[in-house]
């Protein structure tokens, strides 16, 4: 038999030289990258500390003063009474139509007036805090800590089920094609219609459930379209080359061209829209939980964090604003720069 | 071109009617009664009465969905359950503060997401090029709420350069004194991602061989990006511009809420947060049928400014 | 300035050293110092394999080398009229670029501005170069457009480049390189891309434009036999060194160097059958092929066990146009031809004629829109559902492109043991396993390959494996869609003995479906021969050679380029002549 003239080239010491391998070696090599990934698994550590209740546990008691401000800035001067009604002159209220209808926190915010006017002192509250206090003299920091994990669960969990779904879509849709892709393009348009913050708070509105799971399952469900277009586009690719056409010929069933011939050949693209999509679900809670649809009263979300800045803003108090803000713009950043790096560590075309 | 858009036109058909059973199936299946939503809002159980005999609260599904229907079909959705202004007056009265705002954020953003995206992409792999897309993605990490707040209170609130909020009667002082900032705003917000997403076309287009060949004809650099380029790259460009278009008229909100600008997104999150059912599900459908229609008009225009795209 | 010498050199490249960044960590060294010269008239070729280097110097030469992974080291020099282009001022190298040195390049079609009109991109040489108004720009182009021979020009100008035809948009890339009259054209594989009666069109077209003009040509190109037919000089490149160089007639009659040996004799010789090519391998041992090798002897013989049948093959595709129409368009037109067992049946046509279709339906990739295909004499369309598995197993297919046809997330081991799993070859997986290593075996690969991906194979060894996926299920039938086309002559010459072997081993017939004519003689017992979907000829492959009748099959036999190596060709041809005439 002819021998070849290459020969296979010698990989000495190369156990596999698969996508996966080959892209991590690729990603471990850019500092950026690996930069991006610790930082990420720090956030996740904490997340996963709060979820089990190692830490933060206690983030609702009121350990500081009214507004401490942080431990750089020194006590600041005592606080004001603590009747003084919540609703401040904030930039929100110049309807003028906002007599008609009630406060939503007005009752809970009675209560907590009465409880803290009933209650004894017990012990005194700090005077400063290491992110600061927010109006309840709650520490800011834990709060932030208890937001990361409300913003990661959401994201990950609701970004998981967006993407099976979509790419669950998108695969019979490009391969079947027919009525199939017919009937999942029809539902795709009829879902893209609606801008999808809109969507998203039209059930926001008519669900009268707040929490967690129904932030997920709102986001989720209607989050799939971007990667369904995506995956269908790369079955649609795939479907008629000629590694498939040489599936065909060997006799190998449809599901497993599917799923075990095709899907391997997305998956990078898959990969890279889950991780867009945990980005883009983090800042989608942040604005549901800010405008009151996101997670309940009784937990934080750095979206609330945010809603109670709007008033302490006014009057001076920067800090729950800010440690909220660089929080969410660290884990974000680092997310996306490690999307970047996976994006380009999985390109075929840099084989 | 006619036939494609007669074609495309009746293909709207099944999808308003998905678009129709989707809110229905929100509204009137998931939402119910309404009458424990309006149970803190209204005072006069006569009017909830009222409201749920309109809505055929107690009839069977189909009839509901049959009133739902004709109401769709007359463009006549009933009053506001909080304010009782009939919600078609709604619309013709806040479409105009939308697009005083939306249009020049949209164009402003556009052409200057274009330039520094090109000269992003002239320096490529330079350590400017780099710096700017560390800046874009920190950008991008920031929320829209945080850069509303901060710009208002630095801008507008301490600095005073610009109305905290507001809205006049005059378009030209609206033009130019109370869409100021919101514009600024939107447009700062859009920069980050835009600037990446145009890159990213550029630089497919700087790697096509096409460009190696005027390269090859002697063509200096300037023009080989100027005109070259930037012809093929402005078709993704405006694909993504024509895409956009939908969610900004509904999701323009936050930046009108916040500086009470008298717009549709403005009214969106008002009934959201009132859960004024006719007001969420009339804006849904009147934007469902604008995204239609704007993509109709998008694929049309794809075709005027890429010759190679047959319309089937 | 002084006038271009009518003798003497135009361009001297001497000690070009070119680095490739692949990555942080490789550097590849494309270019190892090379040197050669082109005179002021006549053509040089500059001739290799896929890899050889030879873009990269024609590049370098311009000064287009990507800057970001491209480095041209010191001491490299391009001097033309006196200086060095590599350490020219990149104005002044724009400037030279399109006016005195001009390049074309091998695929037009991605070669030309998609969203500009023809007239635009032709105009702007033009305008820029030589200072003209539009006007008489406009009526420029539509002179040069008529010079490099486009129909119609006056309509044309006005037209998108994807509203051309390839021949004709290469001939537009041409006449956008000529309108400033420059000294040297660089043409890169220009025809590479292009059928067989269109290339020879636009190399005779190109050879009138240099007699008129009298302009120097660098001719890149990997195929020896045009290299022959056009070029004065030829430079012959092997992995980014020159192996040899001289005038084109020293070179194919005396070669010195083994590689251009190797070169000339790889490419199967029209005239007769050698059992065996020679592999460069053969070559570069230092061993002297005989002169007369054994024969193998092919033609048709009327044998009775007919093993594949197609009566009245026709496939259809259904394009929807206007509002609510739709319109067919047939690839393949009522294809009868019979297949005997061992034989080989060659097909040959241009791009478009319906070949790979027609391989495609025969394989049952498509299903056929008329007409039957008789496995055995078994209509295999009429198949209870539950028996295709066992008949796909005896019809296999082989495509065109390594790159494309394999898993490239299966290692060679998984692609192999698949279809032994499927059909119950192997009775466990260690059987699947020892099936795919011995098969591996069979064809020329190591048994580590096993644990390999696609992407670590050179594309014949990946070839290989595509071949070896069929063997798995040891087909009666094998088609070969284009299966040697995309490799190097070498590679080819290998993979065609392995083809042939395995013939000899197992009895396999092969539909073996080829663009070039010298690959598919050597090759067939009979050729069937097809334009536009229709079998316009069929028949024994040796007479069809020598006396085609079909005036389509005249027309493809003698746009084939022959250039020197053969004149015992036309001496075989005249000899079958005066035989047939004689019966």
């Amino acid at each position: 038999m002819t021998a070849d003239a290459g020969g296979v080239p010698a990989a000495a010491g190369r156990a596999s030289s698969g996508l996966w391998a080959s892209a991590w070696r690729r990603l471990m090599r850019d500092r950026v990258a690996f930069a991006s990934l610790v930082i990420l698994m720090c956030y996740l550590a904490l997340v996963a500390a709060s979820a089990a209740g190692f830490v933060v546990r206690d983030w609702s008691r009121e350990v500081g003063v009214s507004y401490a401000p942080p431990a750089f800035m020194g006590p600041g001067a005592p606080p004001a009474p603590a009747a003084a009604p919540a609703a401040t002159g904030g930039p929100n209220e110049a309807d003028g139509a906002s007599s008609a209808i009630a406060d939503p926190l007005a009752e809970a915010l009675a209560e907590i007036r009465r409880q803290l006017a009933s209650a004894p002192t017990p012990e005194p509250k700090a005077g400063t805090l290491v992110f600061g206090g927010d109006k309840w003299g709650r520490d800011v920091l834990a709060k932030v800590i208890k937001g990361t994990e409300t913003s990661l669960l959401v994201g990950l969990i609701a970004a998981a089920l967006a993407v099976l779904l979509g790419t669950l879509f998108g695969a019979l849709a490009g391969y079947r094609g027919g009525w199939i892709d017919d009937f999942f393009n029809w539902f795709y348009s009829v879902f893209t219609s609606i801008p999808y913050l809109l969507l998203v708070l039209a059930i926001a509105a008519v669900l009268n459930q707040k929490g967690i799971l129904t932030v997920i399952l709102i986001l989720g469900l209607t989050g799939w379209t971007g990667v369904f277009r995506l995956v269908r586009a790369e079955y649609l690719k795939h479907k008629v080359r000629e590694y498939v056409l040489a599936a065909d010929a060997i006799g190998v069933s449809d599901a497993r061209r599917m799923f075990v011939h095709i899907l391997p050949n997305v998956s990078h693209v898959v990969l890279v829209q889950l991780s867009l999509h945990v980005v883009l679900f983090i800042k989608s809670e942040v604005i549901l939980s800010f405008l009151g649809f996101g997670v309940g009263v009784d937990a934080v979300s750095w979206g609330s964090m945010l809603n109670e800045a709007q008033n302490e803003l006014i009057i001076g108090k920067w800090w729950q604003l800010a440690a909220a803000t660089g929080a969410m713009a660290v884990l974000v950043t680092a997310f996306s720069l490690f999307t970047d790096a996976l994006r380009d560590a999985l390109d075929p075309r840099l084989k | 071109m006619l036939a494609y858009s007669v074609r495309r036109l009746w293909q709207f058909i099944p999808t308003l009617l998905g678009v129709v059973l989707l809110v229905f199936v929100v509204f009137n299946w998931i939402g119910g009664d309404p009458a424990y939503i309006l149970a803190g809002k209204i005072a006069n159980p006569e009017q909830i009465e009222n409201i749920r005999r309109q809505l055929g609260v107690d009839q069977p599904y189909h009839v509901q969905l049959w009133i739902f229907i004709q109401q769709v079909a007359t463009g006549d959705f009933g009053a506001s359950w909080a304010t009782n202004e009939k919600v078609s007056d709604i619309f013709t009265t806040r479409l105009g503060p939308s697009l005083t705002v939306l249009v020049p954020m949209l164009l402003v953003g556009t052409v200057l997401a274009m330039a520094a995206a090109m000269l992003v992409a002239f320096v490529r792999g330079s350590l400017t090029d780099r710096a700017i897309m560390i800046g874009c993605t920190v950008g991008q990490s920031i929320s829209i709420l945080v850069y509303i707040l901060v710009f208002q209170y630095v801008l507008a609130y301490r600095f005073g350069w610009f109305p905290v909020q507001g809205w006049g009667s005059d378009v030209a002082e609206n033009l130019l004194r109370y869409s100021a900032l919101p514009i600024i705003v939107g447009v700062v917000v859009s920069l980050a991602p835009d600037i990446r997403l145009y890159r990213s076309y550029f630089l497919d287009e700087i790697n096509q061989d096409y460009v190696r060949t005027a390269r090859a004809k002697g063509m200096s650099e300037a023009r080989v990006m100027w005109v070259h380029v930037l012809r093929n790259a402005a078709i993704p460009v405006l694909t993504h511009v024509m895409i956009q278009l939908p969610g900004l008229l509904a999701g323009a909100f936050l930046i009108e809420r916040f500086f009470s600008i008298p717009g549709i997104g403005r009214e969106v999150i008002l009934a959201v947060e009132r859960s004024d059912f006719p007001v969420i599900k009339a804006v849904t459908i009147y934007v469902a049928m604008a995204t239609m229609v704007l993509n109709l008009l998008a694929d049309l225009l794809y075709r005027a400014v890429d010759p190679r795209v047959q319309l089937k | 300035m002084n006038p271009a010498p009518e003798s003497g050199n135009l361009l001297e490249v001497r000690d070009l050293t070119v680095d490739f960044r692949l990555d942080a960590a490789t550097t590849l060294r494309a270019l190892k110092g090379v040197s050669f010269d082109i005179p002021a008239r006549g053509t040089v070729a500059l001739v290799g394999e896929s890899g050889s280097g030879k873009s990269v110097t024609a590049l370098a030469m311009l000064g287009l080398l990507p800057g970001t992974h491209a480095t041209v080291l010191p001491g490299s020099r391009v001097v033309y009229r006196g200086r060095n282009l590599l350490e020219l001022a990149p104005r002044d190298m724009r400037r030279l670029r399109g006016v005195e040195i001009s390049m074309v390049f091998q695929e037009p079609m991605s070669s030309l501005n998609p969203v500009f009109t023809v007239g635009f991109q032709l105009r702007e040489v033009l305008t820029r170069h030589l200072g003209l108004t539009g006007r008489q720009a406009r009526a420029r182009a539509i002179e040069l457009m008529h010079e490099v021979g486009i129909p119609d020009p006056q309509a044309r100008v006005d037209a998108y480049p994807f509203q051309l035809s390839g021949g004709q948009q290469q001939r537009v890339m041409i006449a956008m390189a000529i309108a400033c009259e420059p000294r040297l054209l660089i043409a890169d594989e220009p025809t590479t891309a292009l059928d067989v009666t269109v290339e020879r069109q636009i190399l005779k077209m190109i050879a009138s434009l240099q007699e008129r003009r009298r302009m120097a040509m660098l001719f890149i190109t990997h195929d020896l036999a045009l290299v022959a037919e056009i070029a004065d000089h030829a430079v012959v490149m092997r992995a980014g060194e020159i192996r040899e160089q001289g005038s084109v007639r020293q070179i194919f009659e005396t070669p010195r160097d083994s590689y251009t040996r190797a070169l000339l004799a790889c490419r199967p010789p029209l005239a007769h059958r050698p059992r065996r090519l020679p592999v460069i391998d053969d070559f570069l041992g230092g061993q002297v092929i005989a002169a007369d090798a054994p024969e193998r002897p092919r033609g048709v013989r009327g044998e009775a066990e007919i093993v594949l049948e197609a009566r009245h093959l026709s496939k259809s595709f259904q394009l929807g146009k206007g509002l609510f129409g739709k319109a067919e368009f047939r690839a393949v037109k009522d294809a009868s031809f019979r297949l005997a067992r061992g034989r080989t049946l060659g097909v040959v046509g241009e791009s478009g004629s319906g070949k790979t279709t027609m391989a495609l339906t025969l394989a049952r990739l498509y299903p056929a829109t008329g007409g039957a295909v008789l496995f055995n004499g078994r209509d295999l369309s009429s198949l209870p559902p539950g028996a295709g598995l066992q008949y796909k197993r005896r019809i296999q297919i082989v495509f065109q492109n390594p790159y494309a046809s394999l898993n490239p997330r299966f290692t060679a081991g998984e692609l192999l043991a698949e279809p032994a799993r499927i059909h119950g070859i192997g009775a466990d997986e260690q059987a699947c396993r020892a099936i795919a290593i011995e098969m591996l075996g069979k064809v020329g690969l190591p048994a580590s390959a096993f644990s390999k991906y696609p992407h670590e194979f050179s594309g014949g060894q990946r070839q290989r494996i595509a071949i070896a996926r069929c063997l798995t299920m040891k087909p009666d039938v094998l088609i070969c869609d284009e299966a040697v086309s995309a490799l190097d002559v070498s590679v080819q010459a290998q993979l065609l003995n392995l083809l042939q072997d395995l013939q000899d081993e197992y009895r396999m017939s092969y539909v073996f479906i080829s663009h070039d004519l010298a690959v598919v003689r050597y090759m067939a017992d009979e050729v069937m021969v097809m334009n536009q979907g229709e079998i316009v000829e069929i028949g024994d492959a040796d007479e069809l050679y020598a006396s085609p009748r079909h005036p389509y099959t005249r027309q493809l036999l003698a746009a084939m380029p022959r250039g020197l190596i053969d004149p015992a060709f036309d001496e075989f041809r005249n000899a079958r002549a005066g035989a047939g005439q004689a019966e």
